[in-house]
């Protein structure tokens, strides 16, 4: 090779690692792996027999610690006694060389509120549906163009499933180049068969202030244990100029997890880079005491 | 293959190759956050893909083309850098050289249409064959072949290992 080969090659291979190239790599690989699981089970229809329900047994005492990919799976053996449940309704799928659509649309059922639950699948069917539209026009144009890659995924998850609380969280992954991914929250309260709101859940709107100021914390804390975890917030050293993070809004997207503990969630880039993914807190308890309508679902 | 043993062959890969992949996926997208993206996106989609992985042994050309076309898309859609066209391409190939110094040689090389650096960086920063930059960028070997002498050209580097990877 010559000489000026070599410079630029030497410039190429000095191109600086940035720190954060460690947390990046070892989230994908972790992400990467989880989601790669879940479409396997997704594609194995699991037939409902008794060796089934007896090996769904079986997963959950092996999966005691399990992962959200176990409670996925989990969530299609419909088990004795349980009758308010999720079932996956319709499916779209789409599979071309560089198109790539896989849309699973939820269905609650078992509700004895009819109008909850035909609202509720309806909402999950429109969606779905207009996601399905809006990729077949994507797909059509960029055929137009030249084509090139475009991929969408959509499903749901089964995040808490008890007495009291069920949990759905619905995400959909849009890849272009980079991929994007939003995520939808839905509580509902079996025992009076209400969806269950944010707002709903506190005696005045002050739990918006509070709340944020815990998550501004969280950031901040967790930037000083691992500098790899940067959020847009006040207080880490921010590389561009970005619209920090303030406060939640009303309606932000939340969940009650298994612990009965109050998690809010934040969308890809929402408040932090997009190497940092869908970012989660949970609100410790004590802090929410004084503002809870009750202690129904939160403890 | 065993879908858990392709798994961890990945993951290896991954890990000890981190670096040497970050560095492509930079000389595309030219900034660090970009750059992370890509990596992020490449390794989930790396997973998500992997059963389109043959053998192992063409994990690395493999991984490669998911780094190119992940950060080609992301060029695009940032509307940063015009993918040139079939049209474009040809004028470049009709050639007629922009001058430059040696000082500028960084410069010229992130001028080249990307179809272009693309090759240099593969066939000259990455060291590998015609064969295997053909079967990254899925194009014919001479397609290859032709846009490296002209991009050489372009950058008027003279050289006569051009031929050695064929």
């Amino acid at each position: 090779m010559n000489n000026q080969l070599q410079k630029l090659k030497k410039e190429y291979m000095n191109a600086p690692i940035p720190e954060e190239l460690d947390f990046t790599v070892q989230k994908a690989i972790k992400e990467g792996v989880w989601f790669s699981r879940r479409k396997k089970w997704g594609f194995h229809k699991i037939k409902v027999t008794a060796a089934s329900v007896a090996a769904a047994f079986l997963i959950m005492i092996a999966g005691a610690n399990s992962s959200m990919a176990f409670a996925a799976a989990l969530s299609k053996i419909p088990v004795v006694g349980d009758i308010i449940n999720v079932l996956t309704f319709r499916e779209y799928r789409i599979d071309e060389k560089t198109y790539d659509s896989h849309i699973k649309v939820p269905e609650i059922k078992g509700l004895e509120n009819k109008d909850l639950e035909n609202s509720l699948n309806k909402k999950y069917l429109d969606e779905g549906k207009q996601l399905y539209e809006d990729f077949i026009a994507d797909m059509g144009n960029l055929k137009e163009n030249g084509g090139g890659h475009l991929g969408v995924h959509s499903g749901y998850t089964v995040v808490t499933d008890n007495d009291r609380i069920l949990s759905i969280s619905r995400y959909t992954v849009n890849t272009v180049a980079s991929s994007s991914t939003t995520m939808k929250y839905d509580t509902i309260d079996k025992v009076n068969e209400v969806l269950v709101t944010l707002p709903s859940l506190f005696k005045d709107d002050s739990y918006v202030n509070i709340i944020s100021e815990n998550i501004k914390e969280q950031m901040v804390d967790e930037n000083e244990s691992d500098p790899n975890k940067v959020y847009w917030v006040k207080g880490i050293e921010q590389s561009s100029l970005i619209d920090l993070f303030e406060e939640i809004s009303q309606d932000q997207n939340f969940y009650i997890n298994s612990e009965n503990k109050l998690v809010i969630s934040f969308d890809k880039y929402e408040v932090a880079p997009g190497y940092m993914g869908i970012v989660e807190f949970v609100i410790p308890t004590e802090i929410l005491s004084e503002l809870l309508v009750g202690d129904a679902y939160i403890k | 293959m065993e879908e858990a043993g392709l798994t961890n062959i990945i993951t290896e890969y991954v890990i000890h190759n981190k670096e040497q992949l970050y560095r492509l996926a930079f000389s595309y997208v030219k900034n660090q956050d970009d750059a992370l993206e890509v990596m992020h996106e490449s390794i989930t989609k790396a997973f998500s893909k992997k059963n389109t992985l043959k053998t192992p042994e063409y994990l690395k050309t493999w991984f490669y083309r998911i780094i190119v076309n992940t950060a080609m898309d992301m060029l695009r859609k940032k509307k940063r850098v015009v993918v040139s066209d079939h049209e474009t391409l040809s004028l470049y190939e009709a050639g007629i050289p922009d001058q430059y110094t040696d000082m500028d040689l960084q410069k010229a090389l992130n001028n080249l249409p990307i179809q272009y650096r693309s090759i240099v960086v593969l066939r000259y920063f990455e060291d590998l064959e015609i064969k295997e930059i053909a079967e990254i960028l899925n194009v014919n070997m001479n397609t290859v072949k032709t846009r490296l002498y002209k991009s050489l050209k372009m950058l008027r580097i003279q050289i006569d290992d051009e031929r050695k990877g064929e």
